[in-house]
């Protein structure tokens, strides 16, 4: 799924402007990782993109489609997104949740019944053990998993629906440097064979060097950078080799 | 250089404004009631039977009803000539026949002059019948909690959807919706079981209502509250996904709320249990149908047996609720 932002802008509840004047494009089955500090607009962005924010000012286009009220109902089944904050049904285990991010395809009685199609309950299962979770996590409540068992969830999740446009808002915040890389190989290995487009919001500029063809730079809702990964040159300090 | 602040005070003279208003008015609210008539009261009750204080009318009273119910009626006898069909071949299991002579001054009709006549009487005694029949109205009562849970949970499901902000948007659709639980658990169920006796005539289906309509506008306010308390994040996540507002709430909220769920719904089946009990006072059906009749009589016997067969049953329903409520608490 191809991305173009044009001019968007984003002021919070109380008027401060989250996100200025952004323009970008992302082509189809890229892997564009978004960097910047905490508050530099990094969710925002991934917000407008997804459809779960209106912008203030300018526009985002998937696919040449302008995403607004009338196109969302269509376009929404081909976003799978990563939440910050995992967005999980605490009290359900691994596999409800996974399955929820099918929601917008299964058939209204059965999502009402609990009695789920034979493919959304084999794909729930292939992508928890692809996310290296446990056969006992499918039933036991995500909140006695640990923050990077419910993070691998909720990428799972994400992926459950097959979508065009990955939109993952610090996929591998809470997890190992390891797990990040197992994590990571899985969404690489995802976006390369079934061309979908993932955008990624990361603190560590190695991951997003090593894993990216694009990088976005954030800074007070400004970019202030935006090329390809490998002219990417991050400022002295940050992040190590991956 | 900017000021340290300073740790953020637990009380202000705003609280203590409020703290001081609320005492005085509870002080006036308390004279009105005539508190300090009903402490006194309670301090010679406690203190009488330890002769510290002298015994009150008022403790008097209240132990000769208590004494009365003692000893409560188990058994049943009726009049043979009373029963309809009666075979003495065929008696229930346990019952006997009992014959009872008495003798009565009676009026000769054809001589008109008074005499001593010797009646024969044979009773049907059944030593448990009593208590079956007690046993049979507290079934009876315990269906109509039920069913009045069940008319409750009906009605209020929609109320609750309708009414929690997450799931509504429109706040005139969701204050309608608030307004009719309101409206619903305004009238107590005493009250309305008389209306409904009234209408639909005695029996176990006006108690139903009563219970049921007075429930829902409780379930409805609780289920809401329930929902808009439950995280909002994996709703949203849900509905991002497309899915319709009804599964995203059956597959995001749900799981979130089945367990206040569980435990709104199982109070409200202790309290109709205890409830229905009362409405049958009215003629709305179950035990308190025949207790009512009891007290008219007099006969505190059977006051007695019905009162422990409440008891019993409302201790046994909080044992299985406390478990049903674990279960539901561990699956969810």
């Amino acid at each position: 799924m191809q991305i173009e932002a044009a001019d968007l802008s984003l002021n919070h509840p109380d008027g401060t402007p989250a996100l200025r004047d952004i323009g970008l494009r992302i082509a189809s089955g890229q892997f564009c990782a978004v960097l910047g500090m905490s508050g530099a607009g990094k969710t925002s962005l991934l917000h407008l993109l997804g459809g779960l924010r209106t912008p203030s000012a300018g526009m985002v286009r998937l696919d040449g489609r302008e995403l607004c009220d009338a196109t969302l109902a269509d376009l929404r089944p081909r976003i799978g997104q990563v939440h910050q904050a995992f967005a999980l049904v605490r009290q359900s285990g691994s596999a409800a949740n996974i399955i929820a991010g099918a929601a917008g395809q299964i058939p209204c009685w059965r999502a009402l019944t609990g009695l789920y199609p034979a493919w959304a309950r084999q794909r729930a299962v292939d992508l928890h053990v692809a996310m290296g979770l446990d056969a006992a996590a499918l039933t036991r409540p995500v909140s006695t998993l640990s923050g990077g068992q419910q993070q691998r969830v909720a990428i799972a999740r994400a992926m459950m629906g097959r979508p065009d446009l990955l939109l993952a808002d610090e996929p591998v915040a809470s997890l190992d440097r390891e797990t990040a890389r197992t994590v990571l190989d899985f969404l690489k290995t995802q976006q390369r064979e079934t061309g979908m487009t993932v955008v990624c919001a990361l603190h560590q500029p190695d991951f997003a060097r090593a894993y990216a063809d694009q990088i976005i730079v954030l800074d007070s809702g400004r970019v202030t950078f935006a090329g390809a990964a490998a002219a990417y040159r991050p400022a002295a300090g940050q992040g190590a080799a991956a | 250089m900017t000021m340290r602040p300073a740790y953020p005070r637990a009380l202000g003279w705003r609280h203590l404004a409020v703290l001081v208003m609320a005492a005085l008015l509870l002080a006036a609210s308390a004279a009105r009631m005539d508190l300090g008539r009903l402490a006194q009261q309670m301090v010679t009750a406690v203190l009488a039977p330890t002769g510290l204080a002298a015994g009150s009318p008022e403790t008097r009273a209240l132990g000769g009803m208590i004494a009365q119910l003692a000893p409560i009626q188990l058994s049943d006898r009726r009049d043979v000539t009373s029963i309809a069909d009666f075979d003495p071949d065929r008696l229930p299991p346990f019952a006997y026949l009992e014959t009872t002579t008495e003798t009565r001054l009676e009026l000769d009709p054809d001589t008109l002059v008074h005499a001593q006549v010797a009646r024969r009487t044979t009773w049907l005694v059944q030593p448990f019948g009593y208590a079956w029949q007690v046993a049979g109205e507290m079934l009876e009562t315990i269906e109509i909690a039920l069913w009045g849970t069940i008319v409750a949970i009906i009605l209020s499901l929609p109320l609750a959807l309708l009414g929690a902000r997450p799931l509504m948007p429109q706040p005139i659709v969701r204050n309608a919706a608030r307004s009719i639980c309101a409206a619903l658990r305004a009238f107590p169920e005493l009250l309305s079981a008389l209306f409904l006796v009234a209408a639909f005539g005695f029996g176990p289906g006006a108690g139903i209502l009563a219970l049921g309509i007075h429930a829902a506008g409780y379930l409805g306010r609780t289920f809401a509250d329930a929902i808009e308390d439950a995280d909002q994040r994996p709703l949203q996540a849900v509905q991002a996904t497309g899915a319709n507002g009804l599964v995203a709430f059956r597959m995001a909220v749900l799981p979130q709320v089945k367990a206040p769920f569980v435990s709104a719904t199982f109070y409200i089946l202790d309290r109709n249990v205890r409830t229905a009990t009362v409405v049958g006072l009215v003629g709305a059906g179950g035990i308190g149908q025949e207790l009512k009749g009891r007290i008219d009589l007099f006969e505190y016997g059977h006051v007695g047996t019905i009162l422990i067969a409440i008891l019993i049953t409302v201790l046994l329903l909080d044992r299985i609720a406390i478990r049903l409520r674990h279960r539901g608490h561990a699956d969810a």
